[in-house]
C-alpha cells in the first residue's frame, strides 16, 4: 500500500473508532505533559529554595563574635567578644574567597510618626552591607557612602514598616523619630516576602540608616569602638562555602586574638549550607520518578488500547492478509494510526505542557509554588518517548497478530 | 470439460500433506495425509461431516496456513516451504477467495472492498478503480460500486465478495460455504454466478454441506477424519 493510502486509511479507522482513539490520546497528552511539568517543577523546587535562602542576599555570609570558648579559656576569663569598624576594614582587605563586605550595627528603637509608634528592627548599614543584601529600593534612594560620611539621620524603611508606621499617606520625605532623635525618610524597600533564612526580623520589618549614624547616635557602654554586630560578605563560589567561611573566621579570629578554631568566639554562617542540606536532587529524583511512572502509566494505557484495538481487528487483519496484504503491509497500516494518535497526543502533551508551565509561572505565588522551568530537551524526551512508547505499543499487537496464519485469524471470528 | 481437465497439467498438487493444530491441549490432526490433483479450469466440490477437514484443506490450496507436513506445488512452484510474504504474493496472485461469512471490511465501499487485493499488488489508483468497476459489472453489482456493505443484502454482499476474488484474475477460485449464509433463491443466483465464472475458464473449488450443490460439480471429493474417502469425476453436468 503507498504511504498516502495508508494514511488514509489511518484516518478513516481513527474516524471510526473515535472513543478509543481520544482515549489514547488522552493518555499520550496527559503523559507528555506530566512529563514537562513535572521536571520543570524539579528545577522551579531548586530556584524557589535559592530564592528564599538569597532573600536575605546571594552566597551571604555572616560573621557575628561571641564568647570565647570554654576550650580555650578559664571559665572566670571567658571575654564576650565584638567587632569594630576597624576589623570590617581589615577583612575588607584581605579576604580573597569573597567579593563584598559590609557591616551591620543592630539597636532596637522606638519608631514614631504623628502619634504612631512602633518598635523597630533598627540597622545601621554600609553601602557594601546594601548591596551584599540586593534589596531593590521601591522609591527613594538608598543609604549612601556619602550619608556614612557624614552621618545624616536618613532612613531607608522595609515594607511593612512603612504600612505600619507611616500609613497610606506618608513615604520618601516624611520624618520619623527613632528614640527621639528626627529622621528622614530617603527610601523604600519593595516588599521581600517569605525568606526561608532570617537573622533576627525579616527584611520587610527592618529599618536601615548609615552605619557610622547608629554607631554614633547608639553608643555601647562597654566601649568607646564603633561596634559592627554583624558582618557580611559575599561568597564569590557557592562551591567554597566552606573554605570561604575559613578564610573569613582565620582573619577575624586573628583580629580577636582568638583561636581560629573557636567557633564559639567568631560565628559563622551561610544560607548556601541551609541549601545545600536540603535534598534538592532527591526532590528532583522523586519528581522525576513520578514523571517517568506517568509516562510508563501512559505507555501502558496505549499498550493496552492498542492490543484491544488490534485484537478487535483481528478479522481484517485476518481479510486483508488472505486477499494478499503482506505482515509488513499489516505493520504499516497500525504504523500510520500509532503515529497520528501518539504525534497528535505528543504534540498536545507539549503544547499543554509548556501552556501550564507559562501559565504556573505566572501565577502571584512564586514564594511559596515552585514555578516549574521551562526544559526544551525534556520536552523533545516526553515527546519521543511517548512517541516510541506509543508506536512500540502498537506494532507489537500488530506484529503478533500478523504472525499468526491468515486462516486462524479468520475462523477466530 | 473435467475429461479435458484431467488431461491438462495440474495447476494444484498436493501430496501426503498433513496439518496439526496445537492448542495447549494436545495437538489436533486436521489432515492426516492428503493427496490431491487439481487441473486448470475444474469444478470441484469438497464435502464432508463436520470436523473432518474440509475447511483446513481449503485453507492449505488457499495459502492461508502452511501444510505441517508434505508438499504443495502450485503451478509448478512448491508452496509449502514460502515464507509469510511469499505466501501473501501468491494469495494475491493465484487465488481468489470466498467466504461464508463474506469477510467484506465494512467501512469501505463495494468498490473499495473488491479493488482491495489490487491495493497489496500495488497497482495505481486508476487501475483498481477500473479493475474494480470491471468485476462489479461481471457480478450485476456495478451500480451499488458505493455502497458499503451494511447497506447491501446477503446476495449483494457474496457478490462483492466473489468480484473481489475475481479482480486480481487468479487460476483458482477458492469457496467455503458460498451459499451457506444465504437463502435458497440467492444461493442458486451465487451459483449461478460461480458457475458462470467457471465456463470462462476458472478453476473453482467449494466446500459444501448442500449434497444437491456437490452433485452438481464436475468432480466431488469427499473427506472424513482427515483423510479423502472418495473422488469421483461426476461428468460435465456443470
Amino acid at each position: 500500500m503507498s504511504g498516502l493510502g495508508a494514511v488514509r486509511e489511518a484516518a478513516a479507522t481513527l474516524r471510526a473508532h473515535k472513543g478509543r482513539a481520544l482515549l489514547t490520546l488522552f493518555g499520550i497528552v496527559w503523559g507528555t505533559a506530566s512529563v514537562i511539568l513535572l521536571t520543570g517543577w524539579g528545577d522551579g523546587v531548586r530556584i524557589m529554595m535559592e530564592r528564599g535562602f538569597f532573600k536575605t542576599g546571594r552566597n551571604l555570609g555572616e560573621a557575628w563574635a561571641g564568647r570565647v570558648s570554654e576550650e580555650f579559656s578559664p571559665a572566670v576569663d571567658r571575654r564576650w567578644l565584638w567587632f569594630t569598624s576597624a576589623d570590617l576594614a581589615a577583612l575588607r582587605g584581605r579576604v580573597k574567597l569573597s567579593e563584598l563586605v559590609g557591616g551591620e550595627a543592630w539597636e532596637w528603637a522606638a519608631a514614631t510618626h504623628r502619634g504612631r509608634t512602633r518598635n523597630v528592627d533598627l540597622r545601621g548599614v554600609d553601602p557594601e552591607a546594601i548591596a551584599i543584601r540586593g534589596i531593590d529600593v521601591a522609591a527613594g534612594r538608598p543609604i549612601t557612602r556619602t550619608d556614612l560620611d557624614h552621618r545624616r539621620r536618613v532612613v531607608v524603611l522595609g515594607d511593612q514598616v512603612r504600612r505600619t508606621l507611616l500609613g497610606p499617606h506618608g513615604g520618601v520625605g516624611s520624618w520619623i523619630r527613632l528614640d527621639g532623635r528626627p529622621f528622614e525618610v530617603v527610601g523604600l524597600l519593595a516588599p521581600v516576602g517569605v525568606q526561608l533564612s532570617q537573622d533576627r526580623m525579616l527584611i520587610d520589618e527592618q529599618t536601615w540608616a548609615p552605619l557610622s549614624t547608629v554607631q554614633a547616635l547608639w553608643p555601647r557602654d562597654w566601649t568607646e569602638d564603633p561596634v559592627v554586630t554583624k558582618i557580611l560578605f559575599r561568597i564569590r563560589d557557592r562551591n567554597d562555602v566552606a573554605i570561604a567561611k575559613q578564610e573569613v573566621r582565620a582573619i577575624l579570629a586573628e583580629r580577636l586574638r582568638v583561636a581560629p578554631d573557636d567557633d564559639e568566639a567568631v560565628g559563622i554562617f551561610s544560607p548556601i549550607e541551609m541549601l545545600n542540606r536540603f535534598p534538592l536532587d532527591e526532590t528532583r529524583g522523586l519528581l522525576f520518578v513520578l514523571a517517568a511512572t506517568t509516562l510508563g502509566v501512559g505507555g501502558i494505557g496505549v499498550l493496552s488500547m492498542m492490543l484491544d484495538a488490534v485484537h478487535q481487528r483481528r478479522q481484517e487483519i485476518g481479510i486483508r492478509l488472505a486477499v494478499g496484504a503482506t505482515r509488513r503491509d499489516i505493520l504499516g497500516l497500525f504504523f500510520f494510526e500509532t503515529l497520528a494518535i501518539t504525534g497528535a497526543g505528543g504534540f498536545a502533551g507539549a503544547l499543554l505542557g509548556v501552556a501550564s508551565t507559562w501559565a504556573l509561572g505566572r501565577l502571584d505565588a512564586p514564594d511559596l509554588v515552585p514555578v516549574p522551568v521551562l526544559q526544551i530537551p525534556i520536552v523533545f524526551v516526553a515527546i519521543g518517548v511517548m512517541g516510541g512508547v506509543g508506536i512500540l505499543a502498537g506494532l507489537w499487537p500488530a506484529w503478533r497478530a500478523s504472525r499468526v496464519d491468515p486462516a486462524i485469524t479468520l475462523r477466530m471470528e | 470439460m473435467t475429461a479435458a481437465a484431467a488431461g491438462a497439467a495440474p495447476i494444484i498438487e498436493l501430496d501426503g500433506v498433513h496439518k496439526s493444530y496445537d492448542f495447549g491441549r494436545g495437538a489436533v490432526h486436521a489432515l492426516r495425509g492428503v493427496d490431491l490433483r487439481i487441473a486448470a479450469g475444474e469444478w470441484i466440490a469438497i464435502m464432508g461431516p463436520s470436523g473432518a477437514g474440509k475447511t483446513t484443506l481449503l485453507e492449505i490450496l488457499g495459502c492461508l496456513s502452511r501444510p505441517s507436513a508434505g508438499r504443495y506445488r502450485l503451478r509448478g512452484r512448491a508452496v509449502d516451504a514460502l515464507g509469510a510474504d511469499d505466501l501473501a504474493q501468491v494469495r494475491g496472485e493465484a487465488i481468489g477467495f470466498v467466504f461464508q461469512s463474506f469477510n467484506l471490511l465494512p467501512r469501505l465501499t463495494a468498490a473499495e472492498n473488491v479493488a482491495l487485493p489490487l491495493v497489496y499488488r500495488r497497482r495505481p489508483r486508476r487501475e483498481r478503480a477500473e479493475r474494480a468497476r470491471e468485476a462489479l459489472a461481471r457480478v450485476g453489482l456495478e451500480a451499488r460500486a458505493g455502497h458499503r456493505p451494511s447497506e447491501l443484502s446477503g446476495g449483494e454482499r457474496q457478490r462483492v465478495a466473489i468480484a473481489r476474488a475475481l479482480v486480481n484474475r487468479p487460476a483458482l477460485l477458492l469457496a467455503d460455504e458460498p451459499t451457506g449464509n444465504l437463502d435458497s433463491a440467492t444461493s442458486e443466483e451465487i451459483l449461478g454466478l460461480l458457475r458462470t465464472l467457471h465456463a470462462e475458464g476458472n478453476a473453482v473449488v467449494l466446500v459444501t454441506h448442500d449434497v444437491a450443490i456437490g452433485r452438481r460439480a464436475g468432480r466431488l471429493v469427499t473427506i472424513r477424519d482427515g483423510r479423502i474417502e472418495s473422488d469421483r469425476n461426476q461428468g460435465t453436468e456443470t
